[in-house]
């Protein structure tokens, strides 16, 4: 029963810990991708996603919690795992004196072999030119050829940390497009981002760590559940006693017209409270990827002075 | 002087980078000097012991190519003694100062696109270069003033001390220079960092050479010119305006290569490369030999070169054995090998030494391979933390004996030609590879340091320092034998002047392998990259 649902799950982390000296980088992080899906890894910058990857890929030893790969130890199996993993490194740093076409042909070989109709493909589609050395290449045309040499081999989980950081808007919908493919074709992809709406449109589940923790993880719709929706209200009558129902924040009257918030599990009652004072209009919405992320990020934000007065962290 | 905008805010910059090296480079070349200069006057005491050295090097082509041509030995003093003991090296070590403090603060900064950070602001597009020459210059100058006063405080004669100091500061200036034009001609930090290097090198060779043979060379070479201010001996002042003047026009020529460059290139363009990788670089050796191909190819011309100018000194050397015949007692070894013998001992030895410093550099690969974010796209595929680090320390055994090669094969070659015996090739190169093993414990003990305590990698030119130490002066410090017997160099049987046995070699090679494997297992348990 165990087997098979380690089977099932591409990735598995459960009470990561990891610490550099005294920082604590993962504090007990808990990370599942199911085989198949493709799974939205977002945090703000230093809460842990790289050295999440770098667990996962076997760079990185941790100190307690277990980890599985492909259903297998990423730090003692590293060689094997990696026949059936790809990956785009956050920082694409590449070797000055090689040309892009080298170094996509020396990682694909590396790797086990890519298929050569897809490379040539991959390099048409970004519009990438091969024979420049990596010196000379910009932050964007690095990342191309990271992505060309990972999207063009045939891997089970394809690992992608901010792969579209530096890409232009047309680039970034052509990986977006290869990303749908490889959903199609039940590839799982592990997808950090800061790009909203690339994992709004790309991913199945989604898990927000910050300082180290998973703080959310569930489909979109779960993750919106357990957030605020906003609603703005004209009634025939103006509405009271709202301030006694829980749940409800940021209220403001104009006239007839009312907005509030209201926690996403007090949505019912408050629209139940609503309708005895005749509604005449009523818009909702569902909370944003955008808004659910600054929620979470919000303690970190306020740490970080912000918000609260104007100086800079 | 728009061009120069900010250059005062940049000098800051430069020293707030440099407030731990610079005072490290500045202080070790003045305990290099006090060291040297405490112990000639301890060891020279008097007339009888001045001519007793000055017969001693007159007579001696590998003490002249070593330390100095002895200029002011028809009336020497102990001022006149201390010069050429030190001149030479105070000037290299000043020179290579000046190499890498210019070049990481202009190339380096370039490459690692800084430069563009600062160029956007109310910055000038030679404030970097003016501001990064001033620190160096200006550290120069205080590593002169405070020579002088060293000296002149161990009872030197004031003039001779300034001549001594201005003799070094000025060698330090025009290698500054040059350093600022290597800056512009490359297009990389690697590339800027070898052409000064190299200049070193070659000031180096030309005044030896020259020194052992026809003067004029030496005076193709700063450091050759730097013996003749005379400090001592009669100070000619002139020769300082040699210095100043080649100082000018290097730092000139600089800024007219700037103008004519864009940011980030060099003077010669680059050219499109291949789009399609050659099937034997995508292997992980295939990549480690690729990635150092170059650096071989370069240690190996460098050091065939020099050994083709040591061996073409060959018939000099045994006419001064001809000629002389009481030599032959008074410094030949122990076990009676001949001057000629003696004298190429060393200089392979002396090449060996700088074999060392490939070797060392060929393993640091496998860290700045790490530090610079690239081995993660490698360790990612199903390559192995070993086979990676294997391949690369493979490329160090193989380049090592390379570059040991030429060596050999250049002394060879030389000294073949110029005493007219094909006998000798065989006998230098083989003696040349007889550096291997030494060589390879340097590489050894650096994989232990690459591996055990990454941070500390840079750690491994200490130990090269220590090396060039004993193996330079450990006549002049009186070094204890156990203490010479801490480098591998000494623990060689010096070929070809002594003969060979097993043991020593078994003993180097073995130290080598448990150093490397210590490294690699470390290498396996630790996170990488390690910061």
């Amino acid at each position: 029963m165990q087997q098979t649902a380690a089977m099932e799950l591409a990735v598995s982390l459960s009470a990561v810990v990891k610490t550099f000296g005294a920082v604590r980088a993962l504090d007990g992080l808990d990370l599942e991708a199911r085989t198949g899906e493709v799974h939205g890894f977002l945090g703000p910058n230093g809460s842990g996603k790289t050295v999440t990857i770098r667990v996962l890929l076997g760079m990185y030893r941790h100190d307690t919690g277990t980890a599985l790969l492909l259903g297998g130890d990423p730090w003692r199996d590293a060689v094997e795992l990696h026949r059936r993993v790809a990956y785009v490194p956050g920082d694409v740093n590449l070797w000055p004196s090689l040309t892009g076409g080298e170094v996509i042909d020396l990682l694909g070989r590396l790797q086990g072999g890519i298929d050569e109709g897809r490379r040539a493909e991959l390099v048409e589609r970004f519009d990438l030119d091969p024979r420049k050395r990596s010196r000379t290449y910009s932050k964007g045309n690095r990342q191309k050829v990271a992505l060309v040499a990972a999207l063009a081999s045939d891997a089970e989980l394809y690992v992608l940390d901010e792969p579209t950081a530096g890409l232009d808007p047309l680039m970034e919908a052509v990986f977006q497009d290869c990303i749908a493919e490889l959903a199609a074709e039940g590839r799982t992809v592990l997808l950090s981002s800061h790009i909203l709406a690339e994992v709004e449109r790309l991913c199945d589940r989604v898990s927000i760590i910050r300082r180290g923790r998973t703080v959310q993880t569930g489909t979109l719709a779960e993750l919106r559940h357990l957030t605020r929706t906003s609603i703005s209200v004209e009634t025939e009558r103006p509405v009271t006693g709202l301030d006694e129902l829980s749940g409800i924040h940021d209220a403001s009257e104009l006239e007839h017209r009312l907005e509030f918030e209201v926690d996403s599990d007090h949505l019912d009652a408050a629209i139940a409270h609503l309708g005895g004072f005749g509604i005449r209009a009523l818009t909702s919405h569902p909370p944003t990827l955008e808004e659910l992320f600054l929620r979470h990020y919000g303690d970190e934000l306020a740490d970080a002075g912000v918000g609260n007065d104007h100086t800079r962290a | 002087m728009s061009t120069l905008a900010g250059t005062g805010e940049l000098l800051r910059l430069v020293l707030r980078l440099d407030r731990v090296r610079l005072p490290i480079w500045i202080a070790a070349i003045l305990v290099f000097i006090w060291v040297s200069a405490a112990s000639v006057i301890g060891l020279y005491p008097d007339p009888e012991s001045i001519e007793a050295y000055v017969a001693l090097v007159e007579g001696n082509p590998t003490l002249i190519a070593v330390e100095g041509p002895g200029i002011g030995f028809e009336s020497p003093n102990v001022g006149v003694v201390l010069v050429n003991e030190t001149t030479t090296w105070a000037t290299i070590a000043l020179s290579l100062m000046a190499v890498f403090l210019v070049v990481r603060h202009t190339r380096t900064e370039e490459d690692a696109e800084r430069t563009e950070l600062l160029l956007a602001r109310q910055v000038g597009r030679h404030a970097l270069l003016a501001a990064s020459l001033v620190v160096v210059a200006s550290a120069m100058v205080l590593v002169g003033a405070l020579t002088v006063a060293l000296l002149v405080a161990l009872g030197l004669p004031t003039a001779g001390s300034v001549a001594v100091a201005a003799a070094f500061v000025a060698v330090g200036l025009v290698a500054t220079s040059f350093a600022a034009v290597a800056a512009q001609v490359m297009s990389s930090a690697r590339g800027a960092l070898g052409m000064g290097v190299s200049f070193v090198g070659v000031a180096y060779v030309l005044r030896a050479v020259g020194d052992v043979g026809n003067e004029f060379v030496s005076w193709m070479s700063p450091i050759g010119w730097a013996h003749r201010i005379r400090a001592f001996a009669g100070e000619d002042w002139w020769v300082l305006a040699l210095f100043l003047a080649s100082a000018v026009v290097l730092v000139a020529a600089a800024v007219v290569l700037s103008d004519r460059r864009d940011l980030g290139s060099g003077i010669v363009a680059q050219r499109p490369g291949p789009a399609r990788a050659p099937r034997w670089a995508t292997s992980p050796f295939g990549l480690a030999w690729r990635l150092q191909r170059g650096s071989v190819i370069g240690w190996s011309i460098g050091l065939f070169v020099l050994g083709l100018v040591y061996g073409t000194v060959g018939r000099d050397v045994e006419q001064l054995f001809e000629d002389n015949p009481d030599f032959e007692q008074f410094l030949a070894q122990a076990d009676g090998a001949s001057i000629t013998d003696t004298f190429y001992a060393f200089t392979l030895a002396l090449g060996a030494m700088m074999a060392c410093g490939f070797a060392i550099s060929s393993v640091l690969r496998i860290r700045s391979e790490e530090s610079a974010g690239r081995v993660e796209s490698i360790l990612a595929t199903p390559t192995s933390r070993s086979v990676w680090a294997g391949s690369h320390l493979a490329v160090t055994v193989l380049g090592a004996a390379v570059v040991l090669a030429a060596s050999g094969a250049g002394t060879g070659i030389g000294l073949a030609f110029s005493v007219e015996d094909p006998e000798q090739l065989p006998r230098m190169f083989g003696a040349s590879l007889g550096y291997v093993p030494a060589v390879l414990v340097l590489a050894g003990l650096t994989m232990l340091l690459v591996g055990k305590l990454p941070r500390l990698g840079m750690v491994s030119w200490a130990l090269l320092a220590i090396v060039l130490v004993i193996g330079l002066f450990g006549d002049l410090f009186e070094l204890p034998q156990w203490v010479r017997n801490v480098s591998p160099i000494e623990q060689t049987p010096s070929l070809p002047a002594e003969a060979f046995r097993p043991l020593p070699f078994a003993m180097l090679v073995g130290t080598a392998l448990v150093g490397a494997g210590v490294g690699v297992v470390a290498l396996r348990r630790r996170d990488i990259p390690t910061t």
